[in-house]
């Protein structure tokens, strides 16, 4: 039998998808990239994922996962062509335990929906990344997402104890477990963020977050950036931690505030969205402290959200930040690059002189409190040459951040956009060790290959031979 | 050439779209499928593909086209905002133009003629009319013709087109009245004309006008919507105010180069009376309604307010049926071709009004109240928000 008629005795035609059409609505997720699709395979439980695996390893053919395709890495294209194993119907809740506070849960479960699930329980899973209504758990554990939140909470590694995922061979392994602390090597540290190169991920093993007793969010305007950015430290050096900091630059908040009409100042150079939780107390103190130290900073504005309806609507503008981008021009390309928070003010500087230079249309909206910036730039990928000039200011972009003591990633992985830059940060020694990993996992290198780590990662294979 | 009608989807709107996804869990038949190709980013990206000249009108895209319902709920949640309605219509549009058998005879028959023709409305209205007083609904319902979804059709049949009421010297609301609502729904024109005229306007219903041309829009049969349009845009030439209580006419015809402007849906028309004092809040009742969004009304034209209001103001408690929910699944005529999606999305709507615990619903599209009576049984009070307003006026 063909390739294809193995899955489709497996899976039926209509989990099959081979058509035309098909091939091109796989090709990409939300980055700008695209790759070339074989087929794309909805399974709907971890043994017909291990099946397609083993088929898969028979007919030699590379495998690429894909959750809602909302990453902006490229994780989910195929660079070399491949098998597309959509894990959208793998989105059972398995079984919730309110006391011990942890959730099994599939792959394909929307991080939103998670939560909302748990509302009744006063219970959360913590990572928030912008796409929290559409992207899924798996894809939250392969890149390991982070999201306004985090800057209290930490990213997903903190909120995953075990994952079970498919390997190469089609076995299916749980790696981590819901003890606390296991013997051995911590593999479940190894696999999130691995982005598929390891496995498929199958069910994750979640820890949940009690909701806060009470929260408030504030809006406050700044003249300029550096002030915006000014505040961020003066809260940080004060010893607060709130749950979230968030930073929008005006160009970005004025394409917002077109869409969500929540009342973003859009005359304001720079907005902080601040967000505290904890006991009314505690949230009372916060919300002084945090206008305090803004209006020593020339804050222009401080409103407080009063309501949930009022929060929901300032948060449904940050997280619509880079949809809204569309308004100024068809493709945009964004870098996600971590420098010290001290550094913040003059990497932004620079960023916004290499935008200038090369003549581009930037936006700039970043988790500001623990120094996570998102870069974006709005442009017409149709016109000649404009491609390269944006990925050539988007390395002198990341140049900066790592120059200023920072890194590559901080949330969004590495995928097929940034691996070239992975020797930025990294020796051939380390490639090589990652590789290695890798390859302990995956020794035929069919698991979304040409991902994270750069051509000729392992020493042997720098003639680009793959083994 | 990849399209061959005059307004196909337009390259502008396609390259609105940066495919951030969040569309996706808001898309209906995303929810049920998990499939890409049934999502909105994905239909953009087969019209996109077809627009460029890689791929070709097919079966495969008929289906992938088709099987959207035409909600609109990803344009509420686009940040791009993409003019998905407007785009999916286009597309069917040529879908039909290059495959004319894709579009089934009996939605065909349904979307144009059959609405769009008084008598063959009027005569089939009579025949449901009888088959209702042999309770044959169930069995019509077996043979896939939607019958339980109806209120009792009074026979003689009522119309309230060609009527004028109030004082002459008032300003006057010219009254939409529709194909199916006028025959099945009079309760609704009844209370929408008696509201209008306590709220100080004179009422008019031009005889000439004629279905609006929603549904044909929407299976792509864009030269019968056209027709109708034409048709419409001259009864309605004089007016100044055109009131629609359905919100799935509405919303077609606020779309309308012509008409768009000066059409409003009655519970905003009501809304803005009650708040400028018009119209008087009644007292409450201690009962509660649940309020269910219509795609067309919040997605299609941005009102989730004014419904809450109407019903407020006329003394209920209100609370939402299910806020933030898909689409029913009545949608046009997509019964015909998706009857699977259709009752799967219909039995989760219903189960969501019963988990709320409330038994009388308020919906302000007849599609969805009939979609509604189908999956909840006779103890659910359905009705329009107008007229739980004209009920507790009359009630004072």
């Amino acid at each position: 039998m063909t390739f294809i008629e193995e899955l489709v005795a497996l899976l039926g035609p209509e989990r099959v998808r081979h058509h035309p059409l098909d091939l091109i609505v796989f090709s990409k997720d939300a980055g700008v990239t695209s790759g070339k699709v074989i087929a794309a395979v909805l399974p709907e439980h971890t043994q017909e994922v291990a099946a397609i695996v083993r088929i898969a390893r028979r007919h030699d053919t590379p495998i690429v996962p894909r959750g809602a395709g909302t990453g902006l890495a490229g994780g989910a294209v195929p660079v070399e062509p491949g098998l597309i194993v959509v894990l959208t119907r793998l989105n059972e809740i398995h079984e919730v335990d309110e006391v011990g506070r942890t959730a099994w849960v599939g792959p394909g479960v929307i991080n939103l929906d998670l939560s909302r699930s748990l509302e009744p329980v006063g219970l959360h899973f913590a990572p928030d990344p912008s796409s929290q209504q559409a992207c899924t758990i798996g894809g939250n554990v392969a890149t390991n997402a982070g999201g306004p939140h985090c800057l209290a909470d930490g990213t997903t590694i903190a909120h995953v104890l075990a994952a079970e995922l498919v390997t190469a061979d089609g076995s299916v392994v749980v790696v981590g477990s819901e003890a606390p602390d296991l013997p051995g090597l911590d593999l479940r540290a190894v696999v999130v963020g691995s982005e598929g190169t390891l496995g498929i991920i199958t069910k994750v093993l979640v820890r949940l977050t009690e909701n806060a007793p009470d929260v408030a969010t504030l809006l406050i305007g700044f003249p300029t950036i550096e002030a915006a950015a000014g505040t961020v430290s003066g809260i940080i050096a004060s010893g607060l931690i709130p749950a979230a900091l968030e930073i929008m630059d005006q160009p970005m908040v004025v394409a917002v505030e077109n869409f969500v009409h929540a009342g973003y100042p859009t005359d304001a150079g720079a907005v902080l969205l601040a967000e505290v939780t904890g006991t009314r107390e505690g949230v009372k103190s916060g919300v002084a402290v945090i206008s305090a130290i803004a209006s020593r900073n020339d804050a222009t504005e401080v409103r407080v959200a009063t309501d949930s309806a009022e929060r929901a609507i300032l948060w449904k503008g940050r997280k619509s930040a880079f949809g809204a981008v569309a308004q100024a021009a068809p493709d945009y390309y964004l870098h996600d690059t971590v420098v010290p928070r001290t550094a913040l003010v003059e990497v932004l500087r620079k960023i916004y002189e290499i935008g200038d230079r090369y003549d581009l249309h930037m936006l700039n909206v970043f988790h500001a409190g623990d120094g996570n910036l998102h870069p974006l730039v709005a442009f017409d990928a149709r016109k000649p040459g404009m491609l390269e000039r944006v990925q050539a200011a988007a390395t002198e972009m990341v140049e900066v951040s790592i120059e200023a003591g920072g890194s590559l990633s901080g949330e969004h992985g590495i995928g097929l956009e940034k691996r070239h830059l992975m020797h930025l940060v990294f020796s051939d020694v380390d490639l090589d060790a990652q590789a290695r990993v890798r390859e302990a996992f995956d020794d035929a290198g069919m698991m979304n290959p040409s991902k994270i780590l750069p051509e000729g990662s392992r020493c042997f294979d720098a003639s680009g031979v793959r083994l | 050439m990849s399209w061959v009608t005059e307004h196909p989807p337009a390259r502008v709107d396609l390259d609105a779209c940066v495919t951030c996804g969040l569309c996706l869990p808001v898309c209906p038949t995303f929810r049920l499928t998990g499939d890409e190709t049934a999502s909105p980013r994905g239909r953009l990206a087969a019209i996109s593909a077809v627009d460029a000249g890689v791929l070709g009108i097919d079966e495969r895209f008929s289906d992938v086209i088709g099987f959207c319902l035409q909600c609109r709920a990803c344009e509420t949640a686009c940040p791009s905002l993409v003019p998905f309605g407007d785009i999916i219509e286009r597309a069917t549009a040529e879908v039909v133009a290059q495959m004319p058998s894709t579009v089934s005879r009996v939605r065909r028959f349904a979307a144009t003629t059959g609405v769009g023709t008084p008598w063959i409305m009027r005569g089939g209205s009579i025949l449901l009319g009888i088959a209702q007083r042999l309770r044959l609904a169930g069995a019509l319902e077996r043979l896939g013709i939607p019958a339980s979804g109806l209120r009792r059709i009074p026979i003689p049949l009522p119309t309230a087109r060609g009527g004028s009421w109030g004082a002459s010297d008032a300003p006057t609301a010219m009254l939409f009245v529709g194909c199916v609502a006028d025959v099945w729904f009079a309760e609704i024109h009844q209370a929408t004309i008696e509201v209008l005229l306590a709220a100080g306007y004179r009422v008019e219903s031009p005889k000439a006008q004629t279905c609006c041309g929603a549904l044909a829009a929407h299976d792509g049969l864009t030269d019968n919507a056209e027709r109708m349009s034409a048709a419409n845009s001259s009864a309605f030439a004089s007016a100044d105010l055109i009131v629609v209580n359905v919100a799935g006419c509405g919303s077609h015809l606020k779309a309308d180069p012509e008409l768009g402007s000066r059409v409003r849906d009655i519970t905003e028309v009501v809304a803005d009376a009650i708040s400028d004092g018009r119209l008087e809040t009644l007292p409450a009742n201690g009962t509660s309604v649940a309020i269910q969004d219509p795609c067309h009304l919040e997605h299609g034209q941005g009102i989730v307010d004014a419904p809450r209001a109407v019903v407020a103001a006329a003394g209920y408690e209100v609370v939402d049926a299910d806020r933030d929910g898909l689409c029913c699944g009545a949608a046009g005529t997509y019964l015909i071709d998706y009857p699977e999606t259709s009752t799967e999305l219909g039995e989760r709507k219903a189960a969501a009004v019963r988990a709320g615990g409330t038994k009388i619903v308020a919906s302000a599209n007849v599609g969805c109240e009939m979609q509604l009576r189908r999956f909840l049984d006779d103890s659910y009070d359905i009705a329009h928000p107008v007229e739980f307003y004209a009920r507790a006026r009359r009630g004072k």
